[in-house]
């Protein structure tokens, strides 16, 4: 498996990049959240960039989004705009690298590289940043040429900040395409580079979004108040579950869990099934942060009101009574003097439903990420990386670090669901092993007090 | 001078420095711990091992109203509770200072083991309160009451120095802040790793990169930072030990070839007005560089394949290059215009990213610079590796070129 190979050394990355010029680029969709963002990603190592949209406007808007998102005017020095129409053959003729960030959908997608396959040089690379179609699918039907230099690059949102990046080979993509890519991904865009497997939504979104997507199920009980507050920060993450999903926006929430649930059936098959209230509230336009609306909204006076999943009316926060939580401070009490193994153990241990519910979600956290070994990624490496630096959640390998295999073990065991051989391997060998080898990667961060 | 020095360096565990350990709520005992406990774990060794720690701190009584930093440490594992730790306090050369003391303690036969942590935690407070704190690194009542942010403007002053003596251009000390942010994105614990930065905007003279005293701007300054790090210390036959068990030679494990430091005067001014009739605007740091050498039996700066470099400021850099001997005094930009300070040329220079890049917690930087020192001559420095690194040179400075400290490791 291709995503299992060792990570490219220093020197072999030298070597790359001097193997072949990256010195234009194109942007497709460059209006987008994920076209500017990149774009403007892109011109701290390219000395130029095209920014291609629909309309010349479009493009321009694109710019102006991607100055104010970096903070610099010096993003426009190094940036051309332009309509697919006029400018397209030309950008495209010029371009070492022809990145795509058009909406999320096969059909428009594939347009666009209807366009880009007779445009572009022979040596030119394709990427896409789609967060989970097929990369194969995209490619097929393409002549050779187009299908060596053609591979995925997901940019988690916004990638200025967020550095974790899935690099996506597609069955004829050129090993050393896809290594040149790695190499400059990684040492002038400051990335971390973790290669997938061609799966459904990859492996970020793969195990992420069923997490998310299990904390909005568990909302429609348990309001989004007391879920957001027992799935929280002190658990391994910097933002919680369901303010995550208002962030990311509902709809595409619902194109990631519809497009894992529709291609895929694993053993947690019915936890990616979008919530029916979602579905209707959406209906009504309620789509998260950029409605204004979600499980949360904030009024002008900044008070926060939550949804009613139930009614879907929105109350004040401080109206959704909420149960004795008094084990959550004394976790993050710890946390705050760096004791998270003593925390954690007293996570494993706190009494009540709301944290045996809890343990739930943890669980299967660990048990669907531990699932996904060989099918996402090669190795469980790929996975902590992804959660780690993409979703700033405690890797899954970091978390059974600091539990224990053997609490681990039984916690998902409690929870009903299916144990992981290798964990079991480890908890039944009694011997401390360490799942996650990442130092650069601080475990402890992840941890939030208060 | 003394003989070479026999202290050996085991490695050590540096926190990243791009968190913020207030937005985790996290108490400082939070930020040493992790560092100790990475340390131990990184290089296997039994908390039960270490004799006496050190601790290098420089204002955590005003960040965090906390003092006492040295009894911080035994609150890290049950295995140290009662032994001899202190703290050390030299501005922004804290950590080296520390690491100054044990290794003494190391060559008079006192420990075998010891431990050396460089900690600030400094986003407690707001931008321009902490740079008021700063200020208590310069003599305070003269240079620094009442002026919003003084460092700065201290280290605006030793540009303005170069340009009176030699000319300087902004353009090069723009492209120094360049290299060192481009470093800092291979260093996976650099504090700016993720932010934008290009030639064209460390040259940006509009508000997005303002002025904050005199030439120095912001893309020109090192940055607010928390961070730890911990690097362990041994003597020989520690270290002959450890090499043993892990089926190593003991030449394989890096030594503390030599140190350097000295003291100037404390006011900007007097040491401006001492060094008139000298090759060097701070002679005092060129004398830490050399007795460096002399102590590493290293002639000149060709016998190191790196340095990491104090650059608080882009200009305290380009002081560095030529106190090294890079180039002619007054003839820095040469190297930068060479490409000799890349990871790849001549005289690397912060591969790490430095202060600027890297990030500045300051009590903590000399250990930073030593433990990237050691990691690049085990080769272990990743993807901000100088290929083939056997000696690396740290330049630690605190105050406006005031205390300065340097050493040599290498294998």
């Amino acid at each position: 498996m291709s995503q299992g190979k060792p990570p490219l050394s220093p020197s072999e990355m030298r070597a790359l990049l001097a193997s072949r010029p990256l010195e234009r680029v194109v942007v497709l969709g460059a209006n987008g959240t994920m076209g500017y963002g990149s774009a403007a990603l892109f011109t701290q190592a390219v000395p130029q960039v095209t920014l291609l949209a629909r309309t010349k406007g479009k493009a321009e808007e694109g710019l102006g989004a991607a100055i104010r998102q970096v903070r610099s005017p010096t993003v426009a020095s190094r940036a051309r705009v332009g309509d697919y129409e006029h400018d397209l053959e030309t950008a495209v003729g010029e371009a070492d690298l022809v990145f795509e960030a058009l909406t999320e959908d096969f059909e428009v997608k594939r347009r666009i590289f209807d366009r880009v396959e007779k445009l572009r040089r022979a040596d030119a690379i394709v990427a896409t940043v789609t967060s989970g179609l097929s990369i194969d699918s995209l490619a097929r039907g393409r002549d050779d040429s187009f299908r060596r230099h053609f591979l995925g690059l997901h940019f988690f949102n916004p990638p200025n900040v967020i550095v974790g990046t899935e690099l996506v080979a597609g069955r004829d993509t050129d090993p050393a395409v896809a290594d040149f890519v790695e190499a400059f991904a990684r040492t002038r865009l400051g990335r971390e580079i973790v290669r997938t497997a061609d799966t459904p939504a990859f492996a970020g979104n793969r195990v992420g979004f069923k997490v998310l997507n299990e904390a909005a199920q568990l909302a429609e009980e348990l309001g989004p108040v007391l879920v957001d507050r027992i799935i929280g920060p002190y658990t391994g993450r910097a933002l919680t579950p369901l303010a995550t999903i208002d962030l990311v926006g509902w709809d595409i929430h619902r194109a990631i869990v519809d497009n894992v649930y529709e291609n895929t059936d694993d053993e947690a098959h019915e936890t990616l099934r979008l919530p029916r209230y979602m579905d209707k509230l959406m209906e009504r336009g309620v789509l998260g942060n950029k409605t204004g609306r979600g499980f949360f909204w904030k009024d002008e006076d900044g008070k926060r009101h939550a949804l009613d999943p139930v009614s879907g009316d929105y109350r004040p926060q401080s109206e959704f009574p909420l149960p004795d939580l008094g084990y959550i401070g004394a976790i993050s009490a710890l946390h705050a003097e760096g004791r998270y193994r003593e925390a954690m153990q007293r996570f494993a241990a706190a009494p009540g439903r709301e944290a045996e519910i809890a343990r739930r979600v943890v669980a299967g956290y660990l048990s669907y990420a531990f699932h996904r070994v060989g099918e996402v990624t090669g190795s469980l490496d790929g996975i902590d990386r992804i959660m780690g630096t993409g979703f700033n959640w405690i890797p899954p390998g970091a978390l059974v670090d600091v539990l224990g295999a053997g609490t681990g073990v039984a916690m998902i065991e409690r929870a009903g669901l299916p144990v992981p051989e290798a964990l079991a391997r480890a908890a039944r060998s009694g011997e401390p092993r360490r799942f996650f080898q990442h130092p650069h990667i601080n475990v402890g961060r992840f941890f939030v007090a208060g | 001078m003394a003989a070479a020095s026999e202290v050996y360096v085991l490695g050590g565990y540096q926190t990243d420095f791009a968190r913020n350990w207030t937005k985790e709520g996290k108490h400082f005992s939070a930020l040493m711990r992790e560092a100790v406990q990475g340390a131990l774990e990184r290089c296997e060794i039994a908390p039960e091992e270490i004799e006496s720690a050190h601790v290098g701190n420089f204002a955590a009584e005003l960040y965090c109203m906390q003092g006492h930093l040295g009894a911080f440490f035994t609150e890290v594992h049950p295995a140290f509770s009662g032994l001899p730790t202190s703290r050390h306090e030299a501005a922004c050369a804290s950590g080296s200072i520390a690491l100054l003391v044990a290794s003494a303690e190391i060559e008079a036969g006192r420990y075998d083991l010891q431990a050396v942590v460089g900690i600030e935690q400094m986003k407690t407070v707001s931008a321009a309160e902490g740079g008021a704190y700063l200020g208590t690194a310069a003599w305070y009542a003269q240079e620094a009451e009442g002026v919003e942010f003084p460092f700065p403007k201290l280290f605006g002053r030793l540009g303005d120095e170069y340009d009176k003596r030699y000319g300087l251009r902004d353009e090069h000390l723009a492209e120094i802040s360049r290299i060192n942010y481009d470093n800092a994105k291979r260093n996976p614990n650099a504090q700016t790793r993720t932010w934008y930065m290009n030639r064209e905007h460390a040259l940006c003279r509009t508000d997005d990169n303002p002025a904050v005293g005199g030439r120095i701007r912001i893309a020109d300054c090192s940055q607010v930072t928390d961070g730890a790090v911990c690097v362990f210390l041994a003597s020989r036959s520690y270290a002959d030990r450890y090499a043993r068990a892990r089926g190593l030679a003991l030449d394989r494990i890096p030594r503390i070839k030599g140190w350097g430091h000295n003291t100037a005067r404390l006011r900007f001014a007097d040491k401006v007005a001492e060094s008139q009739n000298d090759r060097f605007v701070l002679p005092h740091v060129r004398a830490t560089i050399t007795s460096a050498w002399k102590r590493a039996g290293i002639g000149d700066v060709n016998g190191v394949d790196g340095i990491e470099t104090h650059d608080c400021f882009t200009t305290s850099e380009y002081m560095a290059i030529d106190h090294f001997g890079i180039t002619e005094p007054g003839e820095s930009w040469k190297a930068v215009e060479q490409g000799w300070l890349e990871i790849d040329g001549k005289h690397p220079i912060n591969p790490s990213g430095g202060l600027i890049g890297a990030g500045h917690p300051v009590g903590a930087t000399g250990v930073r610079q030593l433990l990237d020192g050691y990691l690049q001559v085990t080769g272990g420095a990743g993807d901000y590796q100088i290929a083939g690194a056997r000696n690396v040179q740290t330049l630690n400075i605190g105050g406006s070129g005031t205390t300065s400290v340097s050493f040599v490791i290498g294998t």
